[in-house]
């Protein structure tokens, strides 16, 4: 059985034929061609799946996609408006904390939900908040430095 | 760091990293593709008795199934050849190829691999490591003495290769020493785990195959399927697009050849996409268990006179780079200390088990850990301070290696007082917390490798290289060096890398060996581009070309604020002519020469080339009620000969640190009795979370070495995991009384040494 649907990924439109079983990360990066959220494990362990569903950040391995619809998802390519990046897109590549950049798109959603949620969150905070994703490289120290200058960034934005 | 040349370096591939537009394996799709499965054995001991794929094929939507029967029988292998692609009559361990199916879809090609019939009649599995050489234990391979293998290998039965140490007279210092101790520690196995679980896929057109794979060694893997498939390697091309981490995992030839063969079967592109579970089960590069009986004779004011070891290490199923490793171990097992007499043997022995291979520093962090517990022991034995005690034995320059190599500049006891004043050694601490230290040291990799520069028609610049990004920023890094020598910026640079036939042969992302060697070729490239551009200028500023230097974009006659040229108006020119082209390879450094007379199993590497010292402190918090350790502080010292790219390096330095702590506490392989893994998964298996990771302070110590890579840098990416399982480790016996003599150190292993009653530390 295939239900048709519109998945609102980025502020696009997608109708998309669907099959119930299938997860929201199939789909973005199978249909939707939106292949920046990764697979680390299909199991909600690594967070390298993150995507954003009306704004709270969810693991898409273990999302179903018919869930989704209706809905406005975020994925990492939707973080940068046109060329210009995103301050934590910038603040990662000045603090190092992107390496081989496979934790990098859930990291990035993580840290926007975060913050979204807390605008100026303490050192003990973003490690709360990014602890559900999974770094084999940097120890994640250019990571938490990247998400407290981005803060700072953006407050003074404000 | 004196030879800092971008404080600040912004990653080439950063932006694509970012924004998810870069694309690694797993994103890639091309017309036609279909999707390959693999059957595995998923039993440790086997003989196939028979292998029927007629219910799987006929499976609607299957296009190919391939096994042994359909590709030569090639037996590969880095120093023994034991293996093949696929099983042939016997499978060895869990996770080894039986079969491969490509499918319409990823679901249809798991349906119909496991809808092959595999009749296996069980056969006794090796699993143990110390009976693994018994006369009567199973043979792993009963043909094992008709392989062709290095004629350095010393082999026999399970015995997969024997290396050793022998310098001086070990008895002789024994009984000299005021006094001896010994002991054993155990290590678990552990894993590298990259985050991007690996993807492969092979398209043909006519007789040439194009392979995009996550590797970190495309060269090693296009010689590899050149090998097994019987085809030239000009028609094997290898692509890493974005490589999400390998840690030594994705080195060697990986899958490519099977995966090569049954887009050939199939006759449309297939992809392999592994899922967690196979990342765990099916590399053969897992990191080896070891047993380790150290013996140390040391004089009354602490000087060491003698060591003795014996290390059983884990080869696994089948021999890929382990025997060389073995090799290794045996020099970490002597460590970074004067030691005047030594016996050390390292046997490598066959199980059942998943093949060992090189993840992140091989063998480094487990000797190191064991080997500085023990040295710990020795100094508690002489009522010494750990540091004192290391102080008086590290080595110097002019000192002595276990081989007979003599050091140049080394910067070993700076790491020592550093790491130790970095973290307030001796400072007074609560109930429960403590620091410990521990020093290590690892060589470098001279060899071959090659690059182009091009300076572009509008003066950008252009490198090629066959060198291998796996995340590092090695490879990132380079045009930092070919800007020095054009006198440019590194972000007028864009670097083509990882496709082998488009850059020059390099070892690939392996053995921290990128800058050291594709360094110094881009060096060598950029430097004939450099007389080109000198050329040029000098006929048209008509100056004397002595005279001329490259500097911020220009070329000019030197100190002179008119006569000068831009680097673009000069490619421009060039670009009706001779064009602004250069290639490099340049000589990799020699390896220090070596006394070996009465050591065996010497396979390449007999002395350190251009090694890296280091010590790390742990500051860590034991709960004493439930053997939960904490590590609130690790402070890391390095000498890396120098370093270039400080981003870069603190970002390996932090790595390595938190993948150390992973492997002191978190990271072990669990077997069964009969050795398939408990835990390939990452709940069971714990990698250390952003929760987890402590606050750690680098330091550098410089130490240029006249043997090193450019400016005389040495490798960094692998040694900082090194040393911190054993700070660690030190640091809990320090804490809590007890010394933990298994890695990983569990809770429950802590508690139980807590819990001994023996006292004995
Ligand atoms: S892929 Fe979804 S959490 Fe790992
Ligand atoms: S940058 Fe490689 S996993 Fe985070």
């Amino acid at each position: 059985m295939r239900y048709l649907v519109t998945l609102q990924v980025n502020r696009t439109s997608y109708p998309v034929e669907l099959e119930v079983g299938r997860t929201l990360l199939s789909v973005l990066r199978g249909e939707l061609g939106l292949t920046g959220s990764k697979e680390g494990c299909d199991d909600s362990e690594c967070g390298a799946c993150m995507v954003l569903i009306d704004g709270r950040p969810v693991n898409s391995c273990s999302y179903l996609a018919l869930q989704a619809a209706g809905r406005q998802i975020t994925t990492v390519e939707g973080l940068a408006s046109g060329t210009k990046l995103h301050p934590l897109q910038q603040a990662f590549l000045e603090h190092g904390a992107v390496q081989c950049g496979f934790c990098t798109p859930g990291m990035l959603i993580s840290a926007t939900a975060l913050l979204a949620a807390n605008p100026d969150p303490t050192e003990d905070e973003i490690r709360a908040g990014l602890s559900g994703n999974l770094c084999r490289c940097t120890g994640y120290v250019g990571i938490v430095a990247a998400v407290r200058s981005a803060a700072a960034e953006l407050a003074n934005a404000d | 760091m004196t030879a800092t040349l971008a404080p600040t370096l912004i990653r080439q591939d950063g932006r694509d990293k970012v924004t998810g537009s870069g694309r690694y394996a797993a994103d890639l799709t091309v017309t036609g593709m279909l999707h390959g499965a693999f059957r595995v054995a998923e039993v440790p001991h086997a003989r196939i008795r028979r292998l029927d794929t007629t219910a799987a094929r006929a499976l609607p939507g299957v296009y190919a199934i391939i096994t042994a029967a359909d590709v030569p029988e090639v037996r590969y292998g880095a120093f023994l050849k034991d293996r093949t692609i696929f099983a042939r009559d016997v499978v060895r361990w869990e996770g080894e190829l039986i079969a491969a199916v490509a499918a319409a879809t990823p679901e249809i090609a798991a349906q119909a691999a496991a809808l092959i019939e595999v009749d296996l009649e069980p056969l006794l599995a090796v699993t143990d490591l110390e009976t693994a050489t018994r006369p009567d234990a199973p043979l792993v391979h009963a043909e094992w003495a008709t392989y062709e293998a290095d004629e350095n290998l010393v082999r026999d039965g399970n015995l997969a290769s024997r290396s050793t140490i022998v310098k001086g007279d070990a008895d002789g210092g024994m009984a000299d020493a005021y006094i001896v101790v010994k002991d054993r520690y155990v290590a678990d196995g552990s894993h590298a785990v990259p985050i991007e679980p690996r993807a492969i896929l092979a398209e043909w057109q006519g007789d040439h195959v194009t392979i995009w794979s996550s590797t970190q060694v495309p060269f090693a893997a296009r010689s590899g399927v050149a090998e097994t498939l019987g085809m030239p390697q000009n028609q094997v091309r290898v692509i890493v697009p974005h490589l999400g981490g390998g840690f030594g995992a994705k080195c060697e030839l990986g899958f490519e050849p099977q995966v090569a063969a049954l887009a050939q079967t199939a006759g449309r592109p297939v992809k392999v996409v592994f899922s967690r579970r196979e990342e765990f089960l099916l590399p053969d590069h897992r990191r080896e268990r070891m047993i380790l009986e150290l013996e140390t004779g040391v004089r009354r004011d602490g000087t060491i006179v003698a060591r003795r070891a014996h290390l059983i290490i884990d080869n696994g199923a089948y021999s890929m780079d382990e025997p060389f490793l073995g090799q290794m171990a045996a020099m970490f097992a002597v460590g970074p200390y004067r030691i005047p007499n030594v016996d050390v043997s390292a046997d490598v022995v066959y199980t059942n088990t998943q093949p060992s291979g090189s993840v992140r520093a091989p063998t480094g962090p487990t000797t190191c850990w064991a080997l500085e517990q023990h040295h710990d022991v020795v100094a508690e034995r002489l009522g010494l301070d750990p540091v004192e005690f290391r102080r008086r034995n590290l080595v110097h320059e002019g000192d002595t290696g276990p081989t007979g190599q003599v050091f140049e500049r080394i910067g070993a006891l700076e790491t020592l007082e550093h790491a130790a004043a970095a973290i307030g050694w001796g400072r007074p601490l609560p109930d429960g917390e403590a620091i410990g230290i521990a020093t290590g040291w690892w060589p470098s990799f001279p060899g071959a490798s090659g690059a182009n520069v091009t300076i572009n028609a509008d003066g950008s610049g252009t490198i090629v290289t066959g060198a291998q990004e796996c995340g590092t920023g090695a490879v990132m890094a380079l045009p930092i060096l070919a800007a020095e020598v054009l006198g440019m910026r590194p972000d007028e640079f864009r670097i083509l890398y990882q496709d082998t036939d488009a850059g020059p042969y390099d070892g690939g992302a392996s053995g921290s060996q990128t800058t050291f060697n594709n360094g110094r070729a881009v060096i060598a490239a950029a430097t004939e581009v450099r007389e080109q551009l000198l050329d040029l200028a000098a006929d048209l500023l008509e100056a004397n070309r002595a005279d001329l230097e490259l500097i911020d974009g220009m070329a000019r006659v030197k100190g002179s604020q008119t006569s000068s040229v831009s680097i673009a108006d000069l490619a421009s020119q060039a670009a009706g002519a001779g064009l602004l082209l250069g290639r490099g390879s340049g000589e990799p450094p020699p390896t220090p020469a070596v006394e070996t007379a009465n050591c065996v199993g010497r396979l390449g590497a007999e002395s350190f080339a251009a090694p890296t010292f280091f010590t790390h402190a742990a500051h860590v918090k034991v709960d004493r009620d439930t053997g939960v350790v904490r590590v609130l502080e690790i402070a890391a010292s390095h000498e890396s000969g120098v370093v270039i790219n400080p981003i870069g390096a603190t970002g390996q330095i932090y790595g390595g640190v938190a993948m150390g702590i992973g492997q002191a506490l978190s990271e072990g392989v669990l077997l069964s009795e009969d050795g398939r893994q408990r835990n390939p998964y990452l709940l069971d298996y714990k990698l250390q979370t952003v929760a987890d990771v402590p606050p750690i302070h680098v330091d550098f110590v410089d130490a240029p070495s006249p043997t090193g890579g450019p400016k005389g840098l040495k490798g960094i990416a692998e040694p900082p995991c090194v040393p911190t399982p054993g700070a660690i480790a030190n640091a809990i016996v320090r804490a809590a009384g007890s010394r933990v003599r298994e890695l990983p150190m569990t809770p429950e292993r802590v508690w139980r040494a807590l819990a001994s009653t023996n006292g004995e530390n």
